[in-house]
């Protein structure tokens, strides 16, 4: 047990050690957009004839005539502190905003998650179970076909379906679980399948591709000749090995969540992270969308992490080479 | 390379519906029945002889406005897949090439890239940098590069590693002409998967954007705005999407198809492309 926990902290320092210099980087050009964007917050308050002293005099006021670097600084200082600022939009706490808007996405992107796990499993294990035969080649085919369904044109076709058609479902909007769980649950349904319909299928056929592969290896054959029965020899060595690829096909598919709840939230008319992030981006509102970018990235990284340190518990081989 | 992927009938389709698209981008502007922009009391109509597709809530032909807008997305499409190859390419062989502190920085770069939403990051540049779908589309490019990059380096290793390239160096080539001459053959055919790959990702990002209204200006037609202009009145025509959908989904479906097409007629596929000359041979016989 404890050889487990050892390896798992090396395979997490190792991550840390390759995303602490991501996200410098990251936070910088994040950091850097504001100047090559040429906006202020003047643009915002004053609108488009402002003369020259009155935009002078605003930018001095949020600190924007101070050197570049000394800005950088102070930014990433608050952003450690966990203050990302206010909006030059309505002056308010960008990280008071996003968390609200983050809630709402969080619940749909865990949900979706949830949809593509249970489901991108449970497809991909039936297909390698029953490879080659029909049900393989039924699942496959119905995999290939979601895999290219943007989330905005599944949404909508769940809406057409589900909300204006069968009325199972309603239509737009979000509720927060102090007004019922099923209230809840209702709201974020159809915004979470469509979201997860890639999910779904990318982790299937990894997933049945990884077990169809681990089925061929000797180790297989040998527990099979052994007179193992076929639930211990898929869990213990089928599954085992060949869950890598899904495992880290996961990892990657959670900044499409993200992505994808810019699109979904305009559908499902919800008041999100997406939604902030275009909304804040139309009105030119450089601290909350640097805010978005900052947080997306903080989200993304730690979801990473938790792959590789699950990904290393679970296939031994993994940890070789992160 | 061409001529044996159009060897495979999915080949042969996914070519067929790009070349379709394509022409409607060179050419549906010309062929649209009425103005795109041109509004009539004829509101939400069904299809008909005269609207084909029916009107949308403005009373607009519905098939010109997507014959119009098929250039914004053909070409947004186009530009990523060409920026995200240019970007992640070149870095990617001479990553091989200019020693270690080059190959690290260009793969921290990478990670970065991919780690990123690159919606969310086309969103918030296209409010930044210019409400525009090239500024757009040149950022998602960018971001989807490491793809390339990729790709690239894993191509440029195998070869470098490779016995003949290794007597060549030996034997007083440069690093110039082992890359034109060997390093660039393998390069090339997971490129041509990656590039038609990243263009179908590009149809879904133009959509998509074009959908949430950014990057066009209003009355000007595009796909998703199709869309999302059927989307408020769903009560009156749900079949409405279908069209602008079925559009949207079997671009990127043969872009897909492509790209299998490529990796089966390229890759470990001498073998698959052998089964096929096989099964036809004795189809044949």
């Amino acid at each position: 047990m404890t050889g487990h926990l050892r390896r798992a902290a090396g395979v997490l320092v190792r991550s840390v050690a390759i995303f602490v210099p991501v996200f410098l980087v990251a936070s910088f050009v994040t950091f850097a957009l504001r100047s090559l964007s040429g906006l202020s917050p003047a643009n915002l308050q004053l609108g488009e004839s402002a003369t020259p002293e009155a935009v002078a005099r605003i930018e001095h006021q949020w600190g924007l005539d101070r050197p570049f670097l000394t800005q950088y600084l102070d930014w990433f200082g608050d952003l450690l502190a966990g203050d990302l600022g206010q909006s030059w939009y309505n002056g308010a706490e960008i990280s008071r905003l996003l968390a609200e808007g983050a809630v709402i996405s969080l619940s749909v992107a865990g949900l979706a998650l949830l949809i593509g796990v249970v489901f991108g499993f449970g497809f991909g294990v039936l297909a390698a179970l029953r490879r080659t035969t029909w049900v393989d080649r039924a699942i496959t085919g119905g995999m290939t076909v979601i895999s290219v369904m943007p989330s905005f044109v599944v949404g909508i076709a769940l809406v057409a379906v589900f909300a204006v058609g069968l009325g199972w479902f309603p239509s737009a909007g979000y509720a927060p679980t102090e007004r019922g769980f099923g209230v809840w649950l209702a709201h974020i349904t159809l915004p979470a399948l469509a979201l997860s319909f890639d999910t779904v299928s990318d982790v299937a056929r990894q997933l049945r591709a990884g077990l169809v592969a681990a089925y061929r290896e000797n180790y297989v054959t040998g527990a099979i000749v052994r007179g193992l029965s076929p639930r211990r020899v898929f869990f213990r060595h089928v599954l085992r090995n060949g869950i890598g690829p899904a495992l880290a096909v996961l990892g990657l598919k959670f900044p499409n969540l993200l992505g994808g709840a810019v699109v979904t939230e305009a559908i499902f008319g919800m008041p999100g992270f997406g939604q902030f992030a275009a909304g804040s981006a139309q009105r030119g509102d450089v601290p909350a969308v640097q805010g978005v970018l900052v947080v997306s990235i903080v989200l993304v990284v730690v979801f990473n992490l938790v792959v590789n340190v699950v990904l290393a518990r679970v296939a031994p081989a993994s940890a070789r080479g992160v | 390379m061409v001529r044996r992927v159009l060897g495979l009938t999915s080949g042969r389709i996914a070519i067929g519906i790009l070349v379709t698209v394509g022409l409607l981008a060179a050419v549906g502007p010309l062929i649209a029945p009425h103005d795109p922009l041109a509004g009539t009391t004829d509101i939400l109509a069904s299809p008909s002889s005269r609207h084909p597709l029916g009107t949308d809530y403005l009373g607009r032909d519905v098939l010109s406005r997507l014959l119009d807008g098929s250039r914004v997305s053909v070409l947004g499409a186009v530009q990523v897949a060409l920026i995200a190859l240019v970007v992640g390419v070149v870095p990617g062989i001479l990553s091989v090439y200019l020693g270690r502190a080059f190959e690290w920085a260009t793969l921290r770069l990478a990670d970065t890239l991919i780690a990123l939403p690159f919606l969310v990051f086309a969103v918030a540049v296209t409010a930044l940098l210019g409400n525009g779908i090239p500024q757009a589309m040149f950022v998602v490019g960018v971001m989807v590069s490491p793809l390339f990059y990729r790709v690239a380096r894993a191509a440029t290793l195998s070869v470098a590693r490779s016995p003949y390239v290794e007597a060549a160096v030996v034997a007083g080539a440069s690093v110039g002409w082992v890359v034109r001459r060997h390093v660039w053959v393998k390069v090339l055919p997971p490129i041509a998967v990656a590039l038609a790959n990243t263009t179908g990702v590009g149809f879904v990002v133009v959509a998509s954007l074009t959908f949430l209204g950014i990057g066009v200006r209003p009355p000007a037609p595009t796909w998703g705005g199709v869309l999302a202009a059927d989307l408020g009145y769903l009560s009156f025509r749900p079949w409405a999407p279908l069209a602008p959908t079925v559009l949207i989904m079997a671009t990127v479906w043969a872009c897909n198809l492509l790209a299998d097409a490529i990796r089966d007629v390229t890759g470990e596929a001498g073998r698959a492309l052998l089964d096929a000359r096989r099964v036809r041979a004795g189809r044949e016989a």
